[in-house]
């Protein structure tokens, strides 16, 4: 039987070298854009998605090493783009080229997901290794903590 | 239906589609650009749509190339203001690269300068039409019906006709010979806070970059380039890359020496981005490094200090600057320098290119799809207009995807595979193979009398010129382009531009700010060095240079300099600086760029050798503002930009070659170094200027000039903080 993994719930057969990282079999065979490349070392931060909710990069994480589990990836973390960060992104207008902030979303997610509200050093902390190299970062955390209000008033 | 009664050429210019409804252009009179500078005089037509299809749904087409500087929500909502068009109607598409949307090259901080006024005309325009066809309708005269949010409303009993319902009718009626514009008070969306058009899509992962563009048939190729400018190919032993599953081809791209074209490299193609760049890998590769192969930046660097460090050439002079000298009270003199530097945009290089026998189809980011009409043209032999360019929107540019090299590289690779081919650089390819921002140093020395007035000033500049793309023969910059420092605002009698050597030993290219980054740098940091010799403060020190500019043709930019200066001043609490806590200091910098002018006050702590940015006040005069959220949102990121270049990234070349190769050892800003930015833009009536660059410039001067007023110490060299690499 064929190893699969399942993106943003759906079950997809692993059809390619076990080795080719996360990020080119989402971007290059299933032909999901939304997880950018941008260094290909782990050091960017643009390709982050979730595995079993947590971020990680997906650049340097080999497909194979991801049998069973769950993947999320910016284009399945709502539902009809709603989530709390979306709508703080929107908000806040933050993206300027854009190109970094799916990462820098699916980043901030999994970070609300541990900690509801976290301090601007607790941020700082968590949104170190993604790169926004049109210096939205101001907006970055200001969205992020707009994003914690509305959650800890949903709960 | 189309608009076929115009006839007066260089003014207004219809174009048919073959759905109903309206669809307009409007033209610039090419005279009026060539009458500001912008382009030469060639006569050709100017053009940018706007199409109302019956049901109102309106489209508006913005021909400037969008990297996240926000032109196509800014040069649209223009349009969309004067034609009273209800922006939840409006869709914002990019045009394809077509000489009738008007000059596409973006660059320069000029699309909004450029385009603002004929932008309007073709929305007052429509308005006038739609106007016109609602009064045919109603059998009164057009001045009985006005225009408000998609609707034309009869003044004297209230009906309404949608946009939709008039479209078809209004694309008969005359184009107006001089459509009205509107007043400033009545703006509805010009100089307002508007959202980017597609921000929606961003934060959904749906927005298609140039990196996303996928087709049928697609392959998927990698490179290495030749690490050293005028190398070339060797040997190359593909053996090993062929074997490997999943790759198809491995390509030999000879340098084409034209100023946009491949810098020379091997290319594989394969099924997917990943096996073709580990396959890259599998190259056994020689080069013939060529004469640029002892090109060391620390050893130029040194090098350029000692050219402006004695006399140069002479670019310009005033006055009688020995005299100056002679009679000076106090004399002073610093150099100054800087590094290379990347652009680094997130998305790397990329583009799709299909050659076929009988078209050529690309899809890329890129600041100018003329140039890739112009580069792929040259290289396959083809009439420029017969390559069509779909301009996608660049994960960031920075001036780097002004230069089709990698798009070139991806028709090499089509032509010789027959397939269409999507070429990614790697980042290491990209950090390495890049048109990098001039190295450089310049050497100022000045005279003040008993009063601290400046009597003299020498200033002598030497880096690697932007026209050596061009004219490779150049040793050193052309004195047009110190223009900057020879027209500087700071009013100085007596003084004397001199250009020192420096040939170029890699590509040199546009870098967000260009020039302004060093001038602004050397301006900015000497003259708070002067103020200190004088014993006066920056601020009345900079105003009294500017009061001494006795020129009658700078008298209206003094007067906007100082006051952007005067209100970075107040906002950053200058006045109270002496209260702020040991460590701690504030330093201000003014600097003219891109026609606009940009104040900053930087407030810093400094511990040890630690410098930690804690506020900075940026204040922007660039006359009438199109979108103040856009606007805002630029000078955030061009003081972070400013921020990384003056603390720590510097591009490295060591034997010919670039020695940084990623983030690790490029180390650009990161969220934590970010400081509290407060941007002020004073409202003005005067012309549309730059915005996108300026910002840039002051942040490095204001910095240098905060470290000093919180530590005692000076920092002339950029990066400060070199990462040793």
């Amino acid at each position: 039987m064929k190893q699969s993994i399942i993106i943003n719930g759906k079950d997809h057969v692993i059809d390619v070298d076990g080795n080719m990282p996360l990020l080119w079999f989402l971007r290059d065979h299933l032909e999901f854009t939304g997880t950018k490349f941008g260094c290909g070392s782990g050091l960017c931060g643009a390709c982050t998605v979730h595995v079993d909710g947590q971020a990680i990069r997906s650049c340097v994480i080999p497909v194979s090493s991801l049998v069973g589990k769950k993947i999320t990836t910016i284009e399945g973390l709502s539902e009809n783009g709603d989530h709390p960060l979306q709508k703080a992104w929107l908000n806040n207008n933050v993206p300027q080229c854009g190109y970094c902030q799916a990462g820098q979303i699916m980043n901030a997610a999994s970070l609300l997901a541990v900690n509801a509200s976290p301090s601007e050093e607790e941020i700082d902390t968590a949104m170190q290794g993604n790169i926004c190299r049109c210096g939205t970062y101001q907006r970055i955390k200001k969205a992020i903590v707009e994003a914690a209000d509305t959650l800890s008033k949903e709960v | 239906m189309s608009i076929s009664n115009i006839s007066r050429r260089n003014f207004l210019k219809t174009a048919g589609v073959a759905t109903g409804g309206l669809v307009i252009g409007v033209a610039l009179p090419m005279n009026a650009l060539a009458a500001k500078g912008i382009m030469k005089d060639s006569g050709e037509e100017l053009n940018a749509f706007i199409q109302i299809d019956d049901n109102g749904d309106t489209i508006i087409y913005c021909g400037r190339c969008e990297m996240g500087q926000g032109i196509s929500t800014a040069l649209p909502s223009a349009v969309a203001d004067e034609m009273e068009a209800d922006w939840a109607r409006v869709t914002v598409k990019q045009g394809d690269g077509d000489e009738k949307y008007g000059p596409q090259a973006t660059g320069g901080s000029a699309s909004i300068r450029v385009m603002f006024q004929p932008m309007r005309e073709a929305g007052a325009t429509a308005k006038a039409m739609l106007i016109a066809a609602a009064a045919k309708v109603w059998k009164t005269s057009p001045d009985n019906c006005f225009a408000e949010s998609h609707f034309v409303i009869n003044k004297t009993n209230n009906q309404k006709l949608g946009y939709g319902e008039l479209a078809s009718i209004a694309a008969n009626m005359p184009v107006p010979e001089k459509p009205t514009l509107k007043n400033k008070a009545d703006f509805k969306y010009i100089g307002k806070e508007l959202p980017r058009h597609d921000q929606d899509e961003v934060v959904v992962g749906k927005r298609i970059y140039g990196v996303d563009t996928k087709l049928p048939g697609l392959k998927y190729a990698a490179i290495v380039h030749c690490p050293v400018l005028g190398g070339a190919l060797k040997s190359l032993d593909k053996a090993d890359a062929l074997k490997m599953k999943g790759v198809s081809d491995v390509i030999e791209i000879p340098r084409f020496n034209i100023p946009f074209g491949s810098i020379g490299g091997v290319a594989v193609v394969a099924n997917n981005s990943w096996t073709a760049q580990q396959a890259v890998k599998q190259l056994k590769i020689e080069w013939d490094l060529g004469e640029n192969a002892s090109y060391d930046t620390k050893e130029y660097k040194q090098q350029l200090v000692k050219n402006v460090e004695k006399p140069a050439t002479l670019a310009s002079e005033r006055g009688d600057l020995n005299k100056a000298f002679g009679e000076a009270k106090h004399k002073m003199s610093a150099t100054y320098t800087g590094g290379h530097l990347s652009h680094a945009p997130m998305e790397p290089n990329a583009s799709v290119v299909w050659v076929q026998k009988d078209s050529c189809e690309v899809w890329a980011s890129t600041q100018s799809p003329a140039d890739i009409q112009k580069v792929l043209g040259q290289y396959l032999k083809r009439e420029p207009k017969d390559i069509v360019v779909h301009v996608a929107m660049a994960g960031g540019a920075f001036g780097r995807k002004f230069k089709c090299d990698y798009v070139h590289e991806a028709a090499v690779i089509s032509q010789e595979t027959g397939a269409p081919i999507q070429l990614i650089w790697t980042r290491e390819e990209d950090m390495r193979t890049g048109y990098y921002h001039s190295i450089n140093a310049q050497h100022i020395e000045a005279s003040m009398d008993e009063n601290g007035n400046v009597t003299g000033w020498l200033h002598r500049a030497a880096f690697p010129s932007i026209s050596t793309l061009f004219d490779p023969s150049l040793v050193r910059t052309p004195a047009n382009s110190l223009g900057d420092v020879t027209n500087h605002l700071f009013g100085v009698e007596n003084m004397r531009v001199e250009s020192g050597d420096a040939k170029a030993h890699t590509r040199i290219g546009w870098y967000r700010a260009v020039y302004a980054i060093f001038y602004g740098f050397a301006f900015g940091t000497f003259a708070d060095e002067l103020a200190y010799k004088a014993g006066k403060d920056h601020l009345s020190f900079v105003n009294q240079l500017f009061d001494n500019n006795k020129n009658k043709d700078q008298q209206a930019q003094i007067k906007r300099a100082k006051n952007i200066l005067a209100i970075a001043a107040d906002k950053s609490g200058w006045d109270k600086r002496q209260n702020l806590p040991k460590g701690q200091g504030i330093g201000l910098a003014v600097h003219y760029s891109f026609q606009s002018f940009v104040a900053m006050a930087v407030h810093v702590e400094v511990k040890g050798d630690e410098i930690n940015v804690l506020n900075v006040d940026c204040v922007i005069d660039c006359g009438q503002v199109l979108n103040l959220d856009g606007a805002t949102a630029q000078m955030e990121g061009a003081v972070v930009m400013g921020m990384s270049l003056a603390l720590s990234t510097e591009v490295t070349f060591r034997g010919g070659a670039v020695v940084n190769s990623n983030f690790h050892d490029y180390p650009v800003m990161r969220i934590s170094d970010m400081p509290n930015v407060r941007v002020h833009i004073p409202d003005s009536d005067e012309s549309p200027t730059g915005l996108g660059e300026p910002g840039v410039a002051p942040f490095a001067p204001a910095l240098s000039n905060a470290v000093f007023a919180a530590s005692g110490k000076r920092y002339r060299d950029l990066p400060f903080k070199p990462l040793s690499v």
